[in-house]
């Protein structure tokens, strides 16, 4: 692979990477929340498979391929499980209507953009240049956890703060050690069947799943 | 000796506190008190091989992270290593009875009170800082524990352990931040370290690092105002902690400040020590006055604790000034009354809990208006609390009398010789120590008089009974070493000169028989000859009466002079409250009692009173002026607070959120 393939192909991994964690500030349909979930583990999984390939380095690769197994395949089959035992399947009313979200979410990347800065410099290749959207994925995830109010919403920001946070870790280093993505990986995996159980019970308690419902279990 | 007694010392105790944990209730009480009672004993062995020269030290890499656990016993850390194991075996011995009743015969205070015991054998042997802070920390989390072992019977007691986790930690935070600050300029954390790099620190870090450390061991050692949590905690707790803390775990405090102000600090500047004995003489006084004036046997008996450390810390200032002014003898003489002090205030007051748990146990209450008469019902421990009344009262033939006037002996000899510092300060501390030995004297003749002797006022002090065998044993034991101690200090002191050498090393002020070398003035005295001399004085005085009584021959059998008012009943007695009023008129404006007097007349005359009613309660004024509204402030903060949590989980979130935004952007814009 020359280098002007693999920038070009990195930026598209970016691009779709960044454009999948937008899109789920835009979409109120969960089932299509989840489908947007997926593509973006596709395109992490991309991204680090390019990586990989560039680096020559084959234990990357394979992390890639496990990571897309987990998060483009595993993941999304578990929210969609967990969605099918409800019936409201949109997200209601977010507590910042769409357009603003979308809106916030662009201040976000500049914000992300101009933190990175130093980063950057330090050493200007095309991987670093990329950083910063994967920080914008961070601080998108944190605003879905902020705004939106469906237990399933949640979920679905907090695995994209952990998206772009496997997405920082990769893009500033030179491969991640085995042993510890296999932590993170079974981490999530355990919060998100943990969250998926606690959704379930939220479901038998209240009959829905709207967060501010917990707000009665104060005092 | 002191290589084999120390680790047998802490062995014994914890395998007396796994016995407190996994024995059955039946003889769960008995085998966690002697194993408890045998390493104190163990303690006092290592503790005296130590004071007689049998330096001993230890390093164990592997017990601590990073920086490994080091001890070392030194004589100055011997002398207090001995003096909580004696507290402590009596403590333990009596515990085997008094444990008996009222849930405290579970595995959670029949646990702690070993493992308090081996924090406390810990404390004067640490040799680092980090040791040093983990053993006091573990004091203070087992006596809490122990503070807290009857809150499902009284209420009190959680307000009590309140008060107190929340002090002892502020404490701790204070300690640690003054020795963590010293290590890191001494760039070790070993106390032989800090000790070879305490010279080169800069005058005002020093000053710095004894402030803090004194406030935090100022106020484990009950010093006012910091005193707020002991009157509260020690009358709280089960009587054989509230000894093992009044008479062991307080000494540590003042330990605290004699280790770091003197031996790893070096001295220091002048108004270091004018502020211990400040703080010292303001305590003594505090403390006796409320003692005067407490109406419950224990929170008497926990003030007295305030005073007496209090003069201990008289004792310590003036030896600090001494050294500063270089009069190292005087230095030595002073620091010599305040460690023997300490020694018999330990003995005394492992007593007078102890005896004062006898009566809560016999009557159910520590009321002293609801006393009385307890003379014929518990004839040993009301001897008891005798004696030890007597020894606190810092008369002749008390021990307490003895270091009293040797700190008196110290403080009045620096006169012909100090500057003009000494000339001004010796004068009124002379008076603060004076004043409150006769307050003491009060005090305790109140305690003694009404709690034990004249008539029952209550049906509880009528049904009382007396203390088993276990708990007599306890007690006695303590009062054999109070009399030992009151008619041969010369025992002592000679021992106590190796101690005082590690603080303050000068010239041996104090040698053999109570003999003083002194510029100008020689004082000596000999309690021995005192008590020989008041026994002789006491029998002569009473076989004169005796004869000059059986001359008359005519004996006549008649009711005592009533005023012709009917026979005299159990209300025409002096009352605590009643005995102590003078002196609270007295002290009207130190105490500020809240009295309320509220008569009722008949109906048919103003001047005909149908009934009177009178309420009078003395606070602890430092509390309600320095503490409350401190209280109140949080409090009020906290209220105000709860707007920021209402329940919404975005709400929590969203804070996160808006915090790591903000933070980023401070970034982005600084950087």
């Amino acid at each position: 692979m020359n280098h002007s393939t693999y920038v070009q192909l990195l930026d598209a991994a970016c691009g779709a990477f960044l454009l999948a964690g937008v899109l789920v500030l835009w979409r109120r349909d969960l089932a299509a929340i989840v489908r947007l979930f997926a593509l973006q583990g596709g395109a992490l999984a991309l991204l680090i498979a390019v990586l990989g390939v560039h680096e020559g380095d084959a234990e990357v690769v394979a992390l890639a391929l496990g990571i897309g197994a987990l998060r483009a395949l595993v993941l999304p089959w578990l929210l969609r499980r967990a969605l099918a035992g409800g019936a409201a399947n949109r997200e209601t009313q977010p507590l910042v209507n769409v357009a603003t979200s979308l809106t916030i979410a662009a201040l976000l990347g500049l914000l992300a953009y101009a933190v990175s800065r130093p980063i950057v410099r330090l050493d200007p290749t095309p991987a670093t240049h990329a950083v910063p959207i994967a920080l914008t994925v961070v601080l998108i995830g944190l605003f879905v956890l902020v705004t939106r109010r469906r237990a399933l919403s949640q979920i679905v920001g907090f695995l994209l703060m952990d998206n772009g946070i496997t997405a920082v870790a990769f893009l500033t280093t030179s491969g991640v050690p085995l042993i510890v993505e296999l932590g993170v990986s079974l981490d999530v995996l355990l919060a998100v069947l943990v969250l998926q159980v606690l959704t379930a019970r939220m479901r038998a308690a209240f009959g829905d799943t709207d967060l501010d419902d917990l707000r009665e279990l104060r005092d | 000796m002191t290589s084999v007694a120390f680790p047998a010392a802490l062995g014994l105790t914890l395998l007396a506190a796994v016995a407190g944990l996994v024995l059955p209730r039946g003889p769960r009480r008995v085998t966690a008190g002697v194993l408890t009672a045998g390493g104190g004993a163990a303690a006092v062995v290592a503790g005296a091989a130590a004071m007689r020269g049998g330096d001993w030290s230890a390093r164990l890499p592997g017990l601590l992270p990073l920086a490994g656990a080091r001890l070392a016993l030194d004589p100055l850390g011997g002398l207090f290593l001995a003096v909580t194991g004696a507290v402590a075996v009596c403590a333990a011995l009596y515990g085997i009875g008094y444990t008996r009743h009222g849930g405290l015969d579970g595995r959670v205070p029949q646990t702690m009170v070993p493992v308090f015991l081996a924090a406390m054998t810990l404390v004067p042997a640490a040799a680092s800082v980090s040791t040093f802070l983990l053993a006091w920390e573990l004091m203070a989390l087992a006596s809490l524990l122990l503070v807290v072992a009857e809150h499902r019977s009284r209420d009190e007691v959680r307000a009590a352990g309140l008060w107190y986790a929340v002090m002892t930690h502020l404490g701790l935070v204070v300690i640690l931040g003054g020795l963590a600050g010293f290590a890191a300029a001494a760039h070790s954390e070993s106390f032989e370290g800090l000790r070879a790099a305490a010279d080169g620190l800069p005058a005002a870090g020093r000053g710095a690092v004894f402030l803090a450390v004194f406030a935090g061991f100022a106020s484990k050692a009950g010093i006012a105002p910091l005193h707020v949590w002991l009157p509260r905690a020690h009358p709280e707790a089960p009587s054989h902690v509230s000894a093992l803390m009044s008479a062991a775990m307080v000494n540590l405090g003042v330990y605290g400040i004699v280790r770091v102000g003197f031996d790893l600090l070096g001295g220091g500047a002048a108004w270091w020590w004018l502020l211990v004995l400040a703080a010292g003489g303001a305590s003594a006084l505090y403390g006796i006055l409320q003692a005067a004036v407490a109406g419950d046997l224990k929170r008497l008996l926990a003030y007295s604790t305030c005073e007496n450390m209090g003069l201990v810390l008289v004792g310590v200032g003036a030896s600090g000034l001494f050294a500063v002014s270089g009069a190292r003898a005087l230095s030595a003489l002073a620091l010599t009354a305040a460690l023997l002090h300490i020694v018999n205030h330990a003995g005394f007051k492992t007593l007078l809990f102890l005896a004062a748990g006898s009566v809560l146990h016999g009557t159910g209450t520590r009321d002293l208006d609801a006393l009385g008469g307890l003379r014929t019902t518990m004839p040993a421990t009301t001897a008891l609390f005798g004696v030890g009344a007597l020894m606190a009262s810092a008369l002749p033939l008390g021990n307490g009398f003895v270091s009293e006037w040797l700190l008196l002996q110290s403080l009045i000899h620096a006169l012909p010789s100090g500057g003009t510092l000494t000339a001004v300060t010796m004068p009124p501390a002379v008076a603060v120590v004076a004043l409150s030995a006769g307050l003491a004297i009060a005090t305790f003749v109140k305690a003694f008089g009404v709690g034990f002797l004249a008539r029952p006022r209550s049906s509880a002090a009528e049904r009382a009974r007396e203390a088993p065998a276990p708990m007599l044993a306890g007690m006695a034991v303590a009062a054999l070493c109070c009399v030992l101690l009151a008619i041969s200090p010369g025992a002592v002191l000679p021992a106590l000169a190796r101690s005082v050498a590690v603080a303050a090393p000068g010239p041996d002020a104090v040698t053999g028989p109570v003999t003083l070398h002194l510029t100008g003035l020689a004082g000596t005295m000999s309690p021995l000859l005192i008590a020989a001399f008041l026994l002789v004085a006491v029998v002569g005085l009473l076989a004169l009466l005796r004869v000059a009584a059986t001359r008359r021959t005519a004996r006549r059998r008649a009711r005592l002079w009533d005023c012709g008012a009917g026979p005299m009943s159990a209300r025409m007695e002096y009352t605590a409250t009643s005995f102590a009023e003078p002196l609270q008129r007295v002290f009207d404006d130190v105490l500020a009692p809240e009295t309320d007097l509220d008569v009722t007349p008949l109906k048919e005359s103003a001047y005909l009173v149908n009934s009177v009613t009178y309420r009078t309660r003395v606070g602890d004024r430092i509390e309600h002026r320095l503490y409350r509204p401190v209280l109140t402030a949080a409090a009020r903060a906290g209220e105000a607070a709860r707007g920021l949590a209402n329940g919404s989980v975005h709400r929590y979130v969203g804070y996160g959120f808006y915090t790591f935004t903000g933070l980023l952007i401070a970034l982005a814009v600084i950087r």
